[in-house]
């Protein structure tokens, strides 16, 4: 099923393109030193020759050969999940366990489009007790369960 | 090879009190997260790695790894009586199980399914009693030119045994050594990559990636197809156990599969998905006729499930005697043997031998109680499938913020799964298989380790890793199999065997 240049290998190819250029740009303060000695960057520079190499090889193959298409490529999950994922972290020291977790449930039941707010009231208040429960009573680990003022 | 001595310390570990619990509690998780569609047991060994900090570490090992062989029984219930497959390896179940269950033998199917992986779990877990000191004291012979090709082979003999495009999975696995460096280099105490970030001065936290790749991304992944009903068989169960003429006519459907099991759980790549596979199609050729496969023949059951077990047992062994993990659940295994400080490898059969036999012993402790457990409880699992998704993952998410958090007690942590999740993700999405990357990451600063040490004792000199004769059978092998999974003939077998 090959039909456009830019698809699944071509941007494949690209992404490990992108890290090859890093890996040799980000490491080009440290030393390379020798076969014998090898300084900090030579692993560095040996996977971002290959890495490159790979990019290359995926692109060439997509705009050669042809390329699947990729697939419904949806943003709205994938961000209301990482949004709900960084409000934790945000929230969780400030404001303690019980409510990042209720803020997170919250948030990333938006991703589903079927969810209602009775269902998820209840769901955070279930999984706070959960996690308040297993996390700090049972396990003993040390998490902030209430905000500190 | 005191194999006595070895099974009684073993034993002594496994069977306290503490141990049996967390054995029990391991199997019955692993059961239900098998069991439960949308989630597995990569997922769940990843959300409760930082929680099993504070389980002393034979106890940790002992819980997630029976998550790992419990889910393998949990996917066979849904396979068999609901035609979904819980767990992939349970993919080739569901062909003659719900069969057999439409025909109202649901009960014999999973009475034949249980009692073959339990057989299949004995023989695995005597494997692995006697074959881990032969492979260690192996292993314990080898310098750093032999570790670093052996690594090369396991990478790339997983690569070859995955599903998917070779060439991206060889990017995964480069990927994947190259996240694994980041930090401070042990040897130069130089940062790399780290960005003047002081949350990646000790390297970008495993706990956090793997639960963003297997935990977040998959959700995303999930959330984005849509949800199709399940109709649960309404058959009855009936009995469980099948009767004595069908467990003696399956012996022999038992044997090959718990053979070729074990023998594919130990390659690296391998476990129960492949196992699961090979045994069925093996099946398929070689049993005796009548044959009914495809129509419910309960050996197209018997086979499959011996082998997926055997597999997910024998697939201990490369991580516990070599270090070297074998899938992604063992890549969480050294994760979580790494968050205890034990580093893994040959030297840990003689330096924690109750850790080492412990562990062992209680994967048969676990086969036991998951036999015992799983027939009556049935019903209850079945129950259970009707868990709808918007339920579960919303839990997913706040286990894998807490896990993240937890771990180092550093809210950055939590911030480096949310990046991965996005990459994860797109990686997904561009069909370029995360699981290379896991095994890649988890051996990276060992892998440059080995090459560092190698090149200084051989004075700069590659060539060393074709001159030692064990090392160069090892690349040799890795180069075999990246011949033979390019040429075509392979490669449309391999695409016909993922398409099934």
């Amino acid at each position: 099923m090959t039909r456009i240049k830019t698809g699944k290998d071509f941007w494949s190819g690209i992404m490990f393109l992108l890290f090859a250029v890093a890996s040799l740009y980000f490491s080009r303060n440290h030393s390379l030193g020798s076969s014998g000695e090898m300084g900090p960057r030579y692993f560095p520079v040996v996977l971002g020759v290959l890495l490159g190499g790979i990019g290359l090889l995926l692109i060439a193959r997509a705009i050669l050969n042809g390329d699947e298409a990729v697939e419904g490529f949806g943003l709205r999950a994938i961000t209301i999940l990482v949004i709900g994922v960084v409000l934790f972290g945000f929230c969780i020291q400030p404001l303690g366990l019980v409510i990042s977790t209720a803020i997170t449930v919250v948030t990333v039941a938006l991703a589903d489009r079927g969810s209602r707010p009775v269902t998820t009231g209840l769901l955070a208040l279930a999984l706070i007790v959960l996690s308040v429960g297993v996390f700090h009573f049972a396990l003993q680990l040390p998490l902030p369960v209430w905000p500190s003022l | 090879m005191d194999l006595l001595a070895n099974l009684a310390t073993g034993f002594s570990v496994a069977l306290t009190v503490t141990n049996i619990l967390y054995c029990f509690a391991g199997v019955l998780l692993g059961t239900l997260v098998g069991v439960l569609p949308g989630i597995g047991p990569v997922t769940t060994v990843a959300m409760l790695l930082p929680f099993s900090f504070s389980l002393p570490p034979e106890s940790a090992l002992i819980m997630l790894a029976g998550i790992y062989y419990g889910a393998q029984y949990g996917g066979s219930t849904t396979a068999i009586l609901v035609n979904i497959p819980g767990e992939a390896s349970s993919v080739v179940t569901t062909i003659d199980g719900y069969k057999m269950a439409i025909a109202g033998r649901a009960g014999p199917a999973l009475g034949i399914a249980a009692l073959g992986s339990f057989f299949a779990g004995t023989v695995a877990t005597a494997l692995v009693f006697v074959g881990a000191p032969l492979l260690s004291s192996i292993a314990l012979k080898f310098g750093p030119t032999e570790y670093f090709s052996l690594m090369v082979c396991g990478l790339v003999a997983s690569i070859v045994l995955a599903h998917g495009s070779v060439i991206k999975a060889i990017g995964m696995v480069a990927l994947g050594l190259l996240f694994g460096i980041v930090g401070t280099d042990i040897n130069s105490g130089v940062r790399r990559f780290t960005f003047d970030l002081r949350g990646l001065a000790d390297g970008i936290e495993f706990v956090a990636l793997s639960m963003a790749i297997y935990g977040l991304a998959d959700i995303a992944l999930n959330l984005e197809r849509k949800e199709t009903s399940t109709s649960i068989v309404k058959a009855k169960i009936g009995r469980v156990l099948p009767s004595l003429s069908e467990i003696k006519h399956c012996i022999p459907a038992i044997l090959r599969g718990t053979t070729l099991g074990s023998i594919l759980g130990v390659l690296p790549g391998g476990g129960a998905l492949l196992a699961a596979f090979a045994a069925y199609t093996l099946e398929k050729k070689v049993a005796r006729k009548p044959r009914h496969f495809g129509e419910g023949d309960i050996r197209g059951v018997a086979a499959p499930e011996s082998a997926n077990n055997a597999g997910a047992q024998t697939s201990f062994i490369p991580m516990l005697t070599l270090g070297i993990p074998s899938n992604p659940t063992m890549a969480m295994m050294i994760g979580a043997m790494m968050i205890h400080g034990i580093s893994p490898g040959p030297r840990v059969m003689t330096d924690r031998p109750g850790l080492f036999w412990g562990l062992i012993a209680s994967m048969w402790l676990g086969n036991l109680i998951l036999v015992i457990l799983n027939l009556p409880l049935v019903g209850m699992w079945v129950k259970l499938l009707r868990m709808p998704y918007r339920l579960l993952y919303p839990s997913i998410v706040v286990f894998c913020c807490i896990g993240a958090y937890a771990v180092n007690q550093n809210v950055f942590d939590v911030y480096v799964m949310a990046f991965f999740a996005v990459f994860g993700y797109i990686c997904m999405k561009l069909d370029c298989e995360p699981a290379p990357l896991i095994l890649g990451f988890v051996l990276g600063p060992m892998m440059e380790e080995n090459l560092r040490r190698s090149l200084l004792l051989s004075r700069g000199d590659p060539m060393v890793f074709i001159q030692d004769p064990i090392s160069l059978l090892f690349l040799v092998v890795a180069a075999g199999l990246l011949l033979v999974v390019a040429l075509p003939a392979i490669q449309r077998t391999r695409e016909a065997a993922m398409q099934e």
